[in-house]
């Protein structure tokens, strides 16, 4: 017994905790009992194991005999962004993090357990020590906030290379002036078409009026 | 005078036909307040060790394990988890008192589908041979009469492969970690008892239970006597309490 073991003891009560708080959680896990999930940290070689048991309380373990039915893979940072939001599936499918064995088990667990309000950052450092787990957390939010910021940029500069440079595309304005006309063709087009069966009608006689 | 087989109860000597009714004696006057006993006692530290215990059991989804000496149903709720709704966790006491209260706390968490409930005696099990992937005994073989006879129980009931786990207070590995255990289990211990429960008696009987408990090389022995091979011991908290393992392969 080590330090080790208390850290997984006080992440599977952390975890608990918050799930006494969330039945729809639980009972989605309660769902799963019977099937693992392995968990590897790359980067801090840490492997766990994670089993709902049938009230919906997740047992974490630290060592698990045969192959668990999935495993996810990646550094903290993958899979604390994997874990919540939209983005979260798509860390998950880029291949950031990788599934192996029952995919979609990896999915509802981590969609699960991405939804929780963990501090993983605390309980990162029960295994870790502090420092470690803070830079991660600085990482990790740094990374974020690059990310969130990269992103905006990119997306302003390519909006701007393929409507004003190559344009291939065309900005809001055109696009808006364009949906008006559209919308003023349509009508033009249903207002003839009344006139039409209305003049129609009135030579043959036979005709259906409006 | 009739020469009677004799055995130890705490430090006291008596006939092997009374331990039984006396440690039934202790268990009922303690069972309503067992749990509470257990976090005070050990300072909650007993969690852990029983954590750690069934880890080293490496079961499966859909195995079946056998929990003697259950009590209020610890280990067996984390085996529960771990064998998934395939798999099965009987779990016995030879205490009425201990296994309705194990039962009923099982019971109230939702843990009703894959455990089953019997109070049998350790040392007689009724079940046919080769029935069980694990069987466990956590704080319990201490109690037992013929501690032998409960192994090779434990032995006849399991399938190849199979392996038996004993979770035991044994022996501290170091001379002051011992003298401090001493002065707490001999002076602090009963004293705790009286209050927690009003019996004195009975947590007097714990730690003397605890001292005529072989030590950790001794039992490994008798593990091994009993049939099983490639027994270890993990010694947990500088050895106070002890994991043995074996299998029978």
């Amino acid at each position: 017994m080590s330090a080790r073991d208390l850290a997984l003891a006080s992440l599977e009560t952390a975890i608990d905790a918050v799930l006494r708080l969330d039945p729809a959680a639980q009972a989605a896990l309660a769902a799963l009992h019977g099937r693992v999930v392995g968990l590897e940290v790359q980067g801090l070689g840490l492997t766990l194991f994670l089993a709902p048991d049938a009230t919906g309380r997740l047992q974490v373990l630290g060592a698990h005999e045969g192959e668990p039915d999935c495993w996810l893979r990646g550094t903290p940072l993958d899979l604390a962004r994997a874990g919540g939001g939209p983005e979260g599936a798509g860390q998950l499918f880029s291949g950031r993090v990788r599934i192996e064995g029952d995919s979609a088990l990896a999915h509802r667990v981590g969609a699960i357990l991405g939804a929780l309000d963990i501090d993983w950052e605390e309980q990162l450092s029960r295994l870790t020590g502090d420092l470690i787990a803070h830079e991660v957390g600085n990482t990790a939010r740094a990374a974020a906030d690059l990310g969130r910021r990269t992103r905006r940029t990119v997306e302003l500069n390519l909006r701007e290379y393929l409507q004003e440079e190559a344009q291939l595309l065309p900005t809001r304005y055109e696009i808006d002036e364009f949906l008006a006309e559209v919308d003023m063709l349509r009508d033009d087009v249903e207002r003839l078409a009344a006139r039409i069966a209305r003049l129609t009608g009135r030579l043959g006689g036979t005709g259906e009026t409006r | 005078m009739s020469e009677d087989k004799t055995t130890h109860f705490g430090y006291e000597t008596v006939p092997e036909a009374e331990k039984a009714e006396r440690v039934r004696g202790v268990f009922d006057s303690v069972a309503s307040r067992y749990d509470l006993m257990n976090d005070l006692m050990s300072f909650g530290v007993h969690r852990l060790w029983k954590r750690f215990a069934v880890e080293l059991a490496g079961v499966r989804a859909g195995q079946r394990v056998l929990d003697l000496a259950s009590g209020t149903g610890d280990l067996a709720a984390r085996f529960a988890g771990l064998v998934g709704p395939t798999g099965a966790v009987v779990m016995t006491d030879i205490n009425a008192a201990m296994l309705a209260r194990g039962r009923d706390r099982l019971l109230d968490e939702g843990r009703g589908g894959n455990v089953r409930y019997a109070q049998i005696d350790a040392e007689a099990l009724p079940f046919p041979d080769a029935t069980f992937d694990c069987a466990s005994i956590a704080f319990g073989l201490r109690n037992v009469t013929h501690k032998e006879r409960a192994l090779a129980e434990m032995h006849r009931v399991l399938r190849p492969g199979g392996r038996a786990l004993v979770l035991e207070f044994s022996h501290p590995t170091t001379r002051p970690l011992q003298a401090a255990y001493d002065l707490y289990s001999f002076q602090l211990l009963p004293r705790l008892g009286r209050w927690v429960t009003g019996d004195e008696a009975s947590y007097r009987y714990l730690a003397e239970s605890i001292r005529v408990h072989p030590d950790q090389e001794t039992l490994k022995g008798m593990i091994a006597a009993a049939g099983f091979d490639r027994c270890d011991v993990h010694n947990l908290t500088g050895g106070i309490v002890a994991v043995h393992r074996g299998f029978k392969l």
